[in-house]
């Protein structure tokens, strides 16, 4: 394909994507900041809803985008890990349950989450009361429930990765008598950085936008994430109100990911196949 | 490096916060019951927790606090942004839920069906201090089941540059907007929202005037789910009515009108008249339009056009762990008149307190204007069984202003709920 | 608590490479930092059990923590120390719940039937109590005579204060009465400050004082009242009496009911066996329009899946060229809308899609109603789909178009293959291997997807003579309609229908995962 067609093509689709985003960005720039508006360009520019979600006393925003990130971050790693050990189990080895574990984990998704409150209710008031540092109105806690969902979001993604990794190179550190830890961190982890940084991109991104388990969990203002607390700006009939606020506390909520992804960006472009074929 | 030196302080801080929180002493011995999560060590022991949606937390949590100083206790004001009801109800069946919950009236019906709520003892010199509307609301099978402490309801919001004059009927007010949309004045003839599912709330104070109602009544007057009368002929003549006002007729009421777009369509002066509530005042007054408030006016010759009313409350949770601290602060300390003025500041709805509402009409006549328009309002129910009319009855609604008919959708509307109900 | 498993066997691996099946440091310090991450945990975990003696829980754990002690010791079960730390979490708080909701399908347990027949009955109860009429509205001063609890009661007019303990009541004289009727000192009682009587709060809520009309019970910390239940419960048969009636329990429906068939408002959860999927077979407005239903549910998905996978797999592409410039700034755009919160930008599309406000109508100058016909409510809804989900298949197509390597392609070019040509023969079918798994999942996931549809059409537009199924409606988003719309949530009800769209799914999915064993054989 020419050069300029491909430009051409992606210009297009990035102005499909960008189309609804320029309209937030409308709204927050826009001082009489609201949900509807038929314009593009918002009929007045200012920082002012900037400013109020800062300094609002209501609203503990940079509290929230602390906590979103730190929670994002340490989730989307812990979850890593464990979903990279399943992936690597059910890619590489063969053995017994190994298709029916898979499809089970492709099912379990498929129940709808609110009517597992319920039961995140029966557990952590256990919890709370047995260990208070795991129960409700704690980061660990929900950090924990997070890692229940870590298996099923992303082990069939790294799986299918991972089955494009030649099994000839795990063989021949096989046959040097490398055993499967070793294989494991020294042969398949250098390999499948692509993968990695992809899929901690997308659990970061699933953890910050959240919402269902956050809002049962963190009750105290100054604990909630930011998909929890942006919610109640506009839950009810402050919808119109707050919607200048709102649309600039969802552009600032991009921020973090943007970053994790300029971080993560040269892992996932650069990363080290070319030698794949060779090792 | 950076980055990780910051994780660590972060790691570190959230440490220090989660075991701050955590790893309290357990609670004293005397109370055996008493919450052993996240309580804070307090002078007496004992804590209270109030659940609460995100607009009142930070009003509340003055007087929580001095609550808890007069008490001896810690109150703590907790938010909960989504599904208030229903996360409610199920933290306080397993055990995790508040011992005080703020609420609508109309969750009453469901809340003692679950056991979740328990009745509060008013003295009568305290029922007497709120609105006859308020108390009435709150009052569940011959039982006060909350604390009062603001009546909202929609009104006739008139944009005073555009149209001087409170319109009498609704007529008038078609009237009068055409014209001024003939002239090029404004865009639309009234902002009154629709969507595609229709509004039952803000539509239902025209569609009674026009003859319709929902529920039959039972011989204490209460609404009785066995009757549900949405199909009735006086129902078919109203929604008759709302498709003469719809697309296909005045052009007055509009799916394109949303809950998203009414309020600030009215703001930008396109619009001269809104029907809503105390909600839409702050970004009226933002815009800086002229207004007036008045009540919805009803069909010349129609029945009345009674809007619904919705009354905030108090409730004192069944399963809570301080349920004396509870009741204590809904029924004695709450229904004090300095509360009901700070939760009025910090969302200016119509305090339910009689005199909060005089104090709070020299700084703002849009309180009582509020309160005059929802005089004969009626009270939502609070039957259990009022969930399973919404949905129809705003599918019927939006079917007949798109110009469908109206004896069809008002009969099909019936049958669901019908169904729904197992009536 | 995996990942403190995890760090030894990294020391392990960056150990001088040992020799295959022998004791190294390594393997000794790695077994023994296991050893104490179990042992850490139960230390930590064990006590408040044996606190509140919940023993059949600390056998629980103990054998678990055995069990992955012995797991992590040994050389054998290989597979299983890479599945298990991830597993306890999910069996935690994934299939635990999954099981309990599935077992609640067989119940009727929602709104009206949460507890249990006692929590019903002291609802029933405790909702019953009416003031005395004529009774004093006592102001309540708490006190302790000895140690043991009693109220001071004052009533208001009088000023006269009686003496309630769970014996009944007593005159009290010279008791000493401040301004608010609150008793100050009384003659052998120890008047409770306001914070000893919070702490107490719990006994003086238990305290019930027997009286000729009723009892007094208190009302909060500081009032008293004089009351009576005017429903009892009566074990003997098994009904409650009061008010003129009787209500009798009814185990079949978890109700007290009257011979006139109506029942109290308060009611238990009680097993109605398969009721709960004979309602979905036999419910008219499930069964007459379940195929309609299944079958936009399934162009719904599908078109979902593959116009984002097809979307971005195609930008991913176009980027993926050594000389394409400013990468960096398309994939940032590109990801955006994935980085922005969806419950958000679904509202948004959904305003602007409005027909008479809506931008998409006044820059395209058309006065489309998209949200309000069938044919282009169903293409908006794929639409804001497409656009929600294709940066998602945008990273990880780019991801996998890495570990393509670029020889194999360059390869295909030198043997004069076409660019097309090379895609469809080396790139698609790599990719597919990479993808297939998640493109299933990702099918699986959009067949539920509640929250494309509930905030955007909410399932809409309804056709008038039948309010209940839309034209966009999922069959989550219109059976939840039955199971939550109607007098509060029937989570029974809610648990069967979705055991009904799992096993349909599960159908759908294992088929086409059936498909993907003979790749996996290609590759793996």
């Amino acid at each position: 394909m020419k050069l300029a067609l491909r430009h051409v093509f992606v210009v297009i689709v990035c102005a499909f994507a960008l189309f609804p985003i320029v309209f937030v960005v409308s709204a927050a720039i826009n001082p009489l900041g609201t949900l509807a508006s038929s314009e593009l360009l918002p009929t007045g520019a200012s920082l002012g809803n900037l400013v109020e979600l800062l300094t609002s006393d209501s609203y503990p925003f940079a509290r929230w985008f602390f906590n979103s990130v730190f929670i994002a971050l340490v989730s989307s790693f812990a979850s890593l890990l464990l979903s990279m050990f399943a992936a690597y189990a059910f890619s590489r080895m063969r053995f017994t349950g190994r298709r029916v574990g898979l499809m089970a984990l492709l099912l379990i998704q498929m129940f709808p989450q609110f009517l597992a409150i319920v039961t995140i209710f029966m557990i952590f008031t256990e919890v709370t009361e047995l260990y208070p540092a795991f129960g409700f109105d704690t980061v660990w806690g929900l950090l924990l429930l997070y890692l229940g969902g870590a298996l099923g979001v992303n082990t069939w993604l790294m799986k299918g990765f991972l089955d494009t990794v030649p099994k000839e190179l795990d063989e021949a550190a096989t046959v040097d008598g490398a055993t499967h830890a070793q294989i494991f961190w020294r042969v398949i982890m250098p390999l499948v950085t692509p993968i990695l940084a992809v899929t901690a991109m997308l659990a970061f991104i699933g953890i910050m936008s959240e919402f269902l388990m956050a809002n049962v969990f963190l009750r105290d203002p100054e604990s909630k994430t930011l998909a929890v607390g942006m919610y109640g700006m506009i839950a009810g009939d402050h919808r119109n109100a707050n919607f200048g606020m709102f649309a600039a506390a969802t552009l600032i909520t991009a921020v973090p990911t943007v970053g994790v992804f300029l971080w993560l960006q040269k892992y996932i472009v650069s990363g080290l196949t070319s030698g794949a074929v060779k090792g | 490096m950076r980055l990780r030196a910051l994780g660590v302080a972060a790691l570190a801080t959230l440490a220090f916060a989660a075991t701050a929180c955590g790893e309290s002493p357990p609670s004293a011995p005397a109370a055996p019951s008493a919450s052993a999560a996240s309580s804070a060590p307090a002078a007496g022991g004992g804590t209270l927790v109030i659940w609460a949606d995100p607009s009142r937390v930070t009003p509340l949590k003055p007087f929580a606090d001095q609550f808890g100083a007069e008490n001896g206790v810690t109150v703590e004001v907790k938010e909960i942004s989504k599904d208030n009801q229903q996360t409610f109800l199920t933290a306080s069946q397993q055990g995790s839920g508040p011992d005080i919950m703020i609420g609508a009236h109309d969750w009453i019906g469901n809340l003692v069906q679950n056991g979740a709520i328990d009745p509060v003892t008013l003295t009568e010199e305290q029922k007497a201090a709120f609105s006859a509307k308020a108390i009435q609301a709150v009052t569940f099978n011959g039982q006060i089941y909350g604390a009062p402490y603001a009546v909202e309801n929609i009104a006739l919001i008139r944009n005073t540059e555009l149209a001087p004059e409170a319109p009498a009927t609704i007529e008038e007010l078609i009237e009068t907007g055409k014209k001024l949309k003939a002239d090029g004045k404004v865009d639309e003839v009234l902002c009154l929202p629709v969507g595609q599912k229709g509004d039952a709330f803000h539509v239902y104070p025209i569609f009674a005037s026009g003859g319709g109602a929902l529920f039959g009544a039972t011989a204490t007057g209460d609404p009785d789910p066995k009757q549900v009368l949405l199909g009735s002929p006086g129902s078919v003549k109203a929604f008759g009515k709302l498709k003469e006002l719809g697309e296909k007729g005045e052009g007055a009421l509009r799916t394109s009108l949303t809950n998203e777009n009414y309020i600030v369509t009215f703001a930008g002066g396109k619009c001269a008249y809104l029907v809503s509530g105390p909600w839409a005042m702050s970004e009226i007054k933002k815009a800086g339009v002229a207004y007036d408030i008045t009540a919805v006016p009803g069909f010349e010759g129609g029945e009345p056009a009674t809007p619904f009313v919705g009354v905030q409350s108090f409730f004192v949770a069944s399963k809570g762990k301080s349920k004396a601290l509870a009741q204590e602060f809904v029924a004695n300390y709450v229904t004090n008149k300095d509360v009901a003025k700070a939760l009025y500041e910090a969302d200016p709805r119509p305090p339910a307190l009689t005199a909060a509402l005089q104090e709070v009409q020299a700084t703002d006549p849009d309180a009582v204007k509020f309160m005059e328009a929802g005089r004969d309002g009626m009270p939502m129910p609070a039957i259990p069984e009022m969930a399973a009319i919404w949905e129809p009855f705003g599918i019927a609604e939006n079917a007949v202003v798109k110009g469908g008919d109206a004896a069809k959708a008002a009969g099909a509307a019936q049958q669901a709920i019908d169904g729904a109900l197992k009536n | 608590m995996a990942l403190d498993v995890r760090e030894p066997a990294d020391e392990a691996a960056g150990a001088r490479r040992p020799a295959r099946r022998e004791t190294t440091t390594a393997f000794v310090v790695s077994r023994i930092a296991v050893l104490s991450v179990a042992a850490a945990i139960l230390l930590y975990a064990a006590p408040p059990l044996v606190a509140t003696e919940s023993w059949i829980a600390l056998a629980v754990l103990c054998a678990a923590g055995a069990a992955i002690a012995y797991l992590y010791l040994t050389r054998r079960f290989v597979p299983a120390k890479y599945l298990v730390p991830g597993t306890v979490f999910l069996i935690a708080f994934q299939v635990v719940p999954v099981v309990y909701t599935v077992t609640t399908a067989f119940t009727n347990f929602g709104d009206g039937h949460r507890g249990g027949k006692a929590e019903a009955v002291a609802a029933i109860e405790s909702g019953s109590v009416r003031q005395t009429p004529g009774s004093p509205e006592y102001t309540l001063t708490a006190g302790l005579r000895g140690d043991q609890l009693v109220f001071l009661l004052t009533d208001p007019r009088t000023k006269q204060v009686t003496l309630g303990t769970a014996d009944g009541v007593e005159p009290l004289a010279g008791a000493q009465v401040g301004v608010t009727g609150k008793v100050l000192r009384a003659p052998g009682v120890t008047v409770l400050t306001a914070p000893q009587a919070a702490a107490r709060g719990a006994e003086i809520s238990a305290l019930t004082v027997p009286t000729p009309g009723g009892a007094i019970k208190a009302n909060g910390l500081s009032r008293a009242v004089e009351g009576r239940a005017s429903l009892v419960y009566e074990a003997a048969c098994d009904c409650v009496r009061g008010d003129g009636g009787t209500w009798t329990a009814d185990e079949s429906q978890g109700y007290f009911v009257n011979d006139r068939g109506e029942h109290l408002a308060q009611g238990w959860q009680v097993n109605v066996g398969l009721d709960n999927f004979a309602r979905v077979l036999t419910n008219p407005t499930i069964y007459g329009y379940f195929t309609g239903v299944l079958g936009w549910n399934l162009v719904f998905a599908l078109a979902s899946v593959l116009g984002t996978f097809a979307l971005g797999m195609s930008v991913a592409l176009a980027l993926h060229h050594p000389r394409m410039r400013a990468t960096r700034v398309y994939r940032i755009a590109l990801i955006l809308p994935y980085a922005m919160p969806s419950f958000a930008m679904l509202l948004v599309w959904r305003d602007l899609f409005n027909r008479d406000f809506g931008l998409i109508n006044q820059l395209l100058g058309v006065h489309v109603d998209w949200l309000g016909e069938p044919a282009t409510a169903r293409l908006g809804v794929i639409l804001v789909n497409l656009w929600l989900g294709f940066p998602y298949m945008f990273l990880v197509t780019t991801g996998a178009l890495q570990a393509i390597p670029r020889e194999l392609t360059e390869a295909a070019a030198i043997d004069g293959a076409r660019p097309w040509q090379a895609f469809r023969r080396v790139t698609l079918p790599l990719l597919l291997v990479a993808l297939t798994p998640l493109l299933i999942s990702s099918f699986a996931y959009n067949f539920n997807n509640f929250n494309a549809i509930a905030l955007t059409t909410e399932g809409g537009p309804f056709p008038a003579d039948s309010p209940q199924v839309g034209a966009t409606d999922l069959l989550i988003t219109y059976t939840f309609r039955l199971a939550f719309g109607a007098g509060g949530a029937q989570f029974g009800f809610a648990a069967a229908i979705s055991v009904f769209i799992f096993t349909i799914v599960a159908i759908i999915s294992a088929v086409a995962f059936r498909r993907t064993r003979r790749q996996e054989e290609v590759y793996a």
